[in-house]
């Protein structure tokens, strides 16, 4: 079984970025956001929200370097 | 029932399934905030357009495939009843609360969510909502059960995109006519050839900014229920927040700055956000419009902080500059947050004439076409200023010499020019012929001397351009009813740009035999 053979995951897949990095951001962010909604405010959760946010904003400027 | 019906209402029905869609997943707010009493309201509030959506779907499944006409009277009588049924939550929670039954434990009532109660408030604020507008019939959004606050976030975030957008992405197959609904719905641009693979790109687009713009504001210190919402209202340029007084009530810079992203990135057309992200950077400059939001914005920002810092409606320079910017961007984008307000600083309503004019001018304008704004759009307002000096400068040129506007790469010749300048010209007259109509409306029935020329112009520029920013005029008990329907009406034309509204009053009254 892969990820694509989940449910409302593989629907998201087959609609979504058909790339890898966007598609991980698309599937981690709300997973982090439940996280902070049950963990709250701590250093862990702060990181997560930071490198999720310099994840996206670097590959795009990744994208655009290669391009 | 004729066939133009028969289309038209197996649509609509799909519009009301998408809604009732919507509705049955708002349930997860009430379970996990415990507010239990509100459910059966959500569920009755969902059965309804879920019922007649399911009727006419099936009633009329064989019905021909939409043409130009339909797909106007389709947007806007949906955009109309979407409003309607959207309205239903808002009545129903605060009738459940208003009556106190015993059996469903209903807190106690306030005065924000007794303004509810009045159907034409409910009504008002659903169209707020949809259209993105953000102006309120609430006193205080802080009180509000966490349901309709987020039933208030949730249908901006998906008014930004399109009601739709939303139905071909969920339930339409390719080929069924979703293309003529698509450009009905004030949009034109396209992503990929197909019109479904499109939309759904736009809503991938759109989820993943909305946590990016979700997460940015809660590392920035606003707490996360907060951050979720205007994440929401944020991006689709909506402007609808859950406290008291707009974005003020954090008082909080960092929180005023990161908004300012999340506005722009909701004032730029997909098809560039989709190009930026496939790493073609080059589209923030190449691209006309998203170059002329930057520029607009920025010239906007400097005229702004000139004016109130001179008029010395701030002590420093970095105060003028942090409220100018943040609202000259709130107003261009068609955002709608307010930071200028009385309890922290100088509320936008006590701003000079000649500040408040400027905030109405970025209102009037708006962001770029294709994208979650209001207003003209940039394009148009483009489009005008390089068809007037085309004209002009024909006169210098013999008559045989051909000759070609380029407007954003496009090289139009004379019947092209001819076309898209009619077209602005149509949409730019109309617009301020509403706005017109709306002041005249206002000055009527606004008690004398209460408010000021620019006060009225800035609320009915706020209302049409459905940017949501207020002078203090509009209120559950400070605006007159007729005022309220009034602006009922600017926000429905102002988000669909207009024609599909007056195509679908024709025909209605030409069908109705009112004028024939």
């Amino acid at each position: 079984m892969t990820l694509r053979d989940v449910p409302v995951v593989g629907d998201l897949l087959e609609a979504g970025a058909e790339d890898r990095v966007f598609d991980v951001l698309l599937l981690g962010g709300p997973l982090l956001i439940l996280v902070i909604a049950i963990v709250g405010r701590s250093p862990l959760t702060s990181g997560g929200a930071i490198i999720y946010l310099l994840s996206f904003s670097s590959y795009i400027l990744y994208r655009g370097a290669q391009s | 029932m004729n066939e133009a019906m028969e289309t038209i209402s197996r649509d609509l029905g799909r519009m009301f399934l998408a809604l009732a869609g919507l509705l049955f997943v708002s349930l997860l707010v009430p379970i996990v905030w415990g507010e239990y009493w509100a459910i059966p309201a959500l569920i009755v509030s969902g059965l309804l357009p879920l019922g007649i959506g399911s009727l006419l779907t099936s009633t009329f499944r064989e019905a021909t495939q939409p043409g130009k006409l339909h797909g106007m009277i389709i947007a806007a009588t949906g955009w109309f009843c979407v409003a309607l049924f959207g309205s239903v939550p808002f009545l129903l929670i605060a009738w459940t609360v208003e009556l106190g039954l015993p059996v469903l434990e209903t807190p106690a009532q306030t005065e924000t969510l007794a303004a509810f109660t009045n159907p034409i408030n409910a009504v008002f604020e659903s169209m707020s909502g949809f259209t993105g507008t953000g102006l309120t019939m609430t006193d205080n959004e802080e009180v509000l059960p966490r349901t309709l606050q987020w039933w208030r976030s949730f249908i901006e975030w998906v008014g930004g995109v399109g009601v739709i957008v939303l139905t071909t992405a969920i339930l339409a197959r390719p080929g069924s006519g979703s293309l003529t609904l698509y450009e009905s719905e004030a949009r034109s641009e396209r992503i990929h050839p197909s019109v479904v693979s499109t939309v759904q790109t736009i809503w991938w687009i759109f989820l993943l900014f909305t946590f990016v713009s979700i997460l940015l504001l809660w590392v920035v210190g606003m707490p996360l229920w907060g951050a979720i919402n205007h994440a929401m209202t944020g991006l689709s340029t909506g402007g609808f927040s859950i406290t008291d007084n707009s974005i003020a009530t954090y008082d909080s810079a960092a929180i005023d700055f990161a908004l300012l992203p999340i506005m722009l990135l909701g004032s730029i057309a997909f098809p560039v956000h989709y190009l930026i992200l496939q790493g073609d950077l080059r589209n923030l400059y190449t691209d006309l419009q998203t170059r002329w939001i930057f520029l607009y914005m920025g010239a906007g920002t400097i005229v702004l902080t000139a004016l109130v810092y001179v008029n010395a409606t701030y002590e420093t320079l970095f105060s003028a500059f942090r409220y100018s910017s943040f609202q000259f961007v709130s107003a261009a984008t068609c955002a709608g947050f307010q930071t200028a307000v009385d309890s922290t600083n100088v509320a936008l309503g006590r701003w000079p004439a000649q500040a408040q004019l400027t905030v109405t001018f970025g209102m009037i304008v708006g962001g770029a076409a294709g994208s979650t704004v209001g207003g003209i759009k940039l394009i148009r307002a483009l489009t005008l200023l390089k068809g007037i000096r085309f004209r002009i400068a024909d006169v210098f040129y013999p008559k045989t010499a051909v000759r070609r506007l380029k407007i954003n790469g496009r090289r139009l010749d004379e019947r092209e020019v001819r076309q898209e300048f009619e077209e602005a010209a149509i949409i730019g007259f109309l617009w301020f012929v509403f706005l017109g109509i709306g002041m005249f409306v206002l000055l009527l029935i606004l008690p004398q001397g209460e408010y000021t020329l620019e006060n009225i112009i800035f609320e009915v520029a706020s209302a049409q351009g459905n940017v949501g920013l207020s002078a203090g005029i509009t209120g559950p008990e400070s605006l007159p009813t007729l005022g309220k329907l009034m602006f009922l009406f600017n926000m429905w034309i102002g988000r669909l740009e207009i024609i599909p509204v007056l195509v679908t009053l024709r025909a209605l009254f030409r069908r109705g035999g009112i004028y024939q």
